[in-house]
């Protein structure tokens, strides 16, 4: 690794912080020592260090520069868009997200979120020693490859759009759940004209942002609510009643956490009220219990269940 | 140990994390800062050295960085334009948020302690005007359980747990030594030594329906590090199924371990698949319904497709009463 490279890039990223108008690239060379002599290789070495300054993360403008002609591209970074925003953290808090970070990893897969904690860490002060402790790693978080364009969404308040189930959905982003192994993305449907939540792992391909950052009004309802798979995507929702038997109550409680049960029976049975958008995640659910639960209602979706058992027996 | 091998990119993001630290840190101690950032001494006097040569136009001397070290102490003057630290890139705010969110979902974790509050700093300072824009559950579990499973784990001592085994459809009792305890998948786990399959096993901590600590101690300690990583693997002794999928059908092959035999050009596939226990391919079979077809394979004895149609019936004769 050469000391040049890392002596010039920091020049360079100095010399773009510190201007308050863009730069053109031959104003650059001038003013960063390091470049080579020679035109071409000028260029090669000027295109790989915007790529570079540019992986991390920081926000290079390229701005036409005023009172030019031919009109020139130059160069700079807007100050305000380089620094971070001083959470302000008190020593015992960053040495909580210590802990945390050690504690809850997100797997990086292919990623390079591999390092993103402890980068981040560092951003905001390293750790402090007399805080030092050590904590067990208790928990791995998958990641998803759109995660991280879509959380950028989020924060800058940007419409997104992305294929769903093989239609092209528009999205005020609010809200990124990681749920029972999953990630859900909770937004604004322009089409539909709703909240709606989408399972990442199902969006077809990219995420493309569709308008400027601030345009979306980002109205989400509060989090908290467990999504399942049958509050997913679909339109009316509809309530189906479902009768767990005793032996499989308390299961089925712990996994309806927030579901209304209608009514207990004498033999400890229930039967619970579910709202339903997609009645092939709903059959699934219910037939997980085997013989030990079944569709009370509505009449349309009990025949139907009943057809499609009778499809296997 | 051994430091992996640094690009300039590396370098950099590391200096310009440090500078602003030591801007605002006048005279600290250079073993403080190498401590801090989890750095040898010499690699950041050779960081610092690197930046005592940046300056912007005109170059005088009030526009060059000046480090001084002096005494095992270091100042840096005129380096304004790196008196901040580079804001957070998405992926690492979300790293961030994700953990801390993660781990305060953990039944137990302080609701009111130094954690919440850096949250709640965090996400102000990150753009979400405060609300919640992450929220990460790592599975439901009954704090009172996965305490009982903790603590066993840390003190080496057996537990007698009431299980409800999903796979098999069956409760059990059985006395298990808990090692550790993770959350994988959206869900807590115990890695944990079985005394009744004399095996290792792993057990979902929300199907743990009572757990009563016996107070013995445990000679049945961690053979070698666990690391779970999947949290199904069929033995070698698993029975083996073949069905024919349709293309609605192709979660399947995703969702579970097993071999792809043949795909048609409509998506349509044929694979080999592990089973554990009857009832977790009666619940297949039943889910799929009309999608899938068993070409072949038997369990306990019974031939896989009569395993999904007798499900069916026994499952039917309740909605016919």
């Amino acid at each position: 690794m050469s000391t040049n490279k890392l002596e010039r890039l920091l020049k360079l990223i100095a010399v773009l912080i510190d201007t308050s108008l863009p730069l053109t690239a031959e104003e650059l060379r001038a003013s960063v020592e390091g470049y080579p002599d020679n035109d071409a290789s000028f260029h090669r070495a000027f295109e790989r260090d915007k790529d570079e300054i540019r992986e991390m993360g920081i926000p290079l403008r390229v701005e036409r520069v005023p009172a030019t002609d031919p009109p020139l591209d130059g160069y700079r970074i807007p100050p305000e868009e380089y620094y971070l925003a001083d959470p302000g953290l008190a020593p015992d808090e960053l040495a909580a997200l210590h802990l945390a970070a050690m504690a809850v990893r997100l797997d990086p897969g292919e990623g390079a979120t591999a390092a993103a904690d402890r980068e981040a860490l560092w951003k905001l002060g390293g750790q402090d020693e007399m805080f030092v402790d050590q904590v067990d790693h208790v928990a791995n978080v998958p990641v998803d490859p759109r995660l991280s364009q879509i959380f950028s969404a989020i924060t800058a308040g940007q419409p997104l759009s992305f294929s769903y189930r093989g239609e092209v959905r528009e999205i005020e982003p609010g809200r990124l759940d990681f749920q029972r192994g999953r990630w859900y993305l909770t937004g604004y449907d322009r089409g539909r004209e709703g909240e709606r939540n989408f399972r990442l792992d199902r969006l077809d391909g990219d995420v493309k942002f569709v308008g400027e950052p601030g345009t979306a009004r980002r109205r989400t309802s509060a989090p908290g609510a467990r999504v399942e798979s049958w509050e997913m995507g679909g339109d009316v929702p509809v309530e189906i009643l479902v009768r767990v038997d005793a032996e499989r109550a308390a299961w089925a409680r712990r996994r309806l956490p927030n579901a209304d049960v209608a009514r207990e029976l004498d033999d400890g049975a229930i039967e619970v009220s579910i709202a339903v958008r997609n009645e092939e995640a709903i059959r699934s659910f219910v037939l997980d219990f085997l013989e030990h639960a079944e569709v009370l209602e509505p009449p349309d979706v009990r025949a139907r269940t009943i057809a499609w058992l009778e499809s296997v027996a | 140990m051994a430091a992996p091998r640094l690009t300039a990119a590396d370098r950099i993001r590391r200096v310009l994390a440090i500078v602003p630290w030591i801007v605002s840190n006048p005279g600290v101690e250079v073993a403080e800062v190498a401590r801090r950032f989890d750095l040898d001494p010499d690699d950041l006097v050779d960081d610092l050295n690197v930046v005592w040569m940046v300056g912007i136009p005109p170059y005088t001397p009030d526009a060059l960085v000046e480090v001084t070290i002096e005494d095992g102490r270091v100042w840096i003057h005129y380096a304004d334009f790196f008196s901040r630290p580079l804001r957070l890139t998405p992926d690492q705010g979300l790293a961030l948020l994700a953990s801390t969110d993660g781990l305060l979902s953990v039944p137990g974790t302080d609701p009111d302690g130094p954690l919440v509050r850096a949250l709640d700093k965090l996400r102000t300072s990150l753009g979400g005007d405060g609300e919640q824009i992450v929220d990460v559950d790592l599975g439901s579990a009954d704090p009172a359980i996965l305490a009982t499973m903790r603590d066993n784990a840390a003190s080496k001592t057996e537990v007698e747990i009431d299980y409800f085994s999903f796979n098999r459809d069956t409760h059990t009792t059985r006395r298990i030594t808990p090692w550790r305890v993770i959350a994988q998948e959206g869900a807590w786990y115990v890695e944990s030594w079985c005394h009744v399959a004399e095996a290792e096993r792993l057990f979902r901590v929300d199907r743990i329906e009572a757990a009563r600590p016996t107070g013995t101690a445990s000679d049945k300690l961690p053979v070698v590090d666990a690391t779970t990583s999947s949290t199904f693997s069929p033995g070698s002794n698993a029975a083996r199924v073949t069905i024919d999928l349709s293309p609605e059908a192709a979660w399947v092959a995703e969702t579970y371990p097993c071999e792809r035999i043949s795909e048609g050009p409509d998506g349509a596939q044929r694979i080999s698949l592990a089973v554990s226990a009857r009832p977790w391919l009666e619940r297949l079979l039943v889910r799929l319904g009309p999608r899938a077809t068993v070409v072949d394979g038997e369990i306990d004895g019974v031939p896989a497709a009569e395993v999904g149609a007798e499900a069916a019936r026994r499952i039917l004769s309740r909605y016919s009463g």
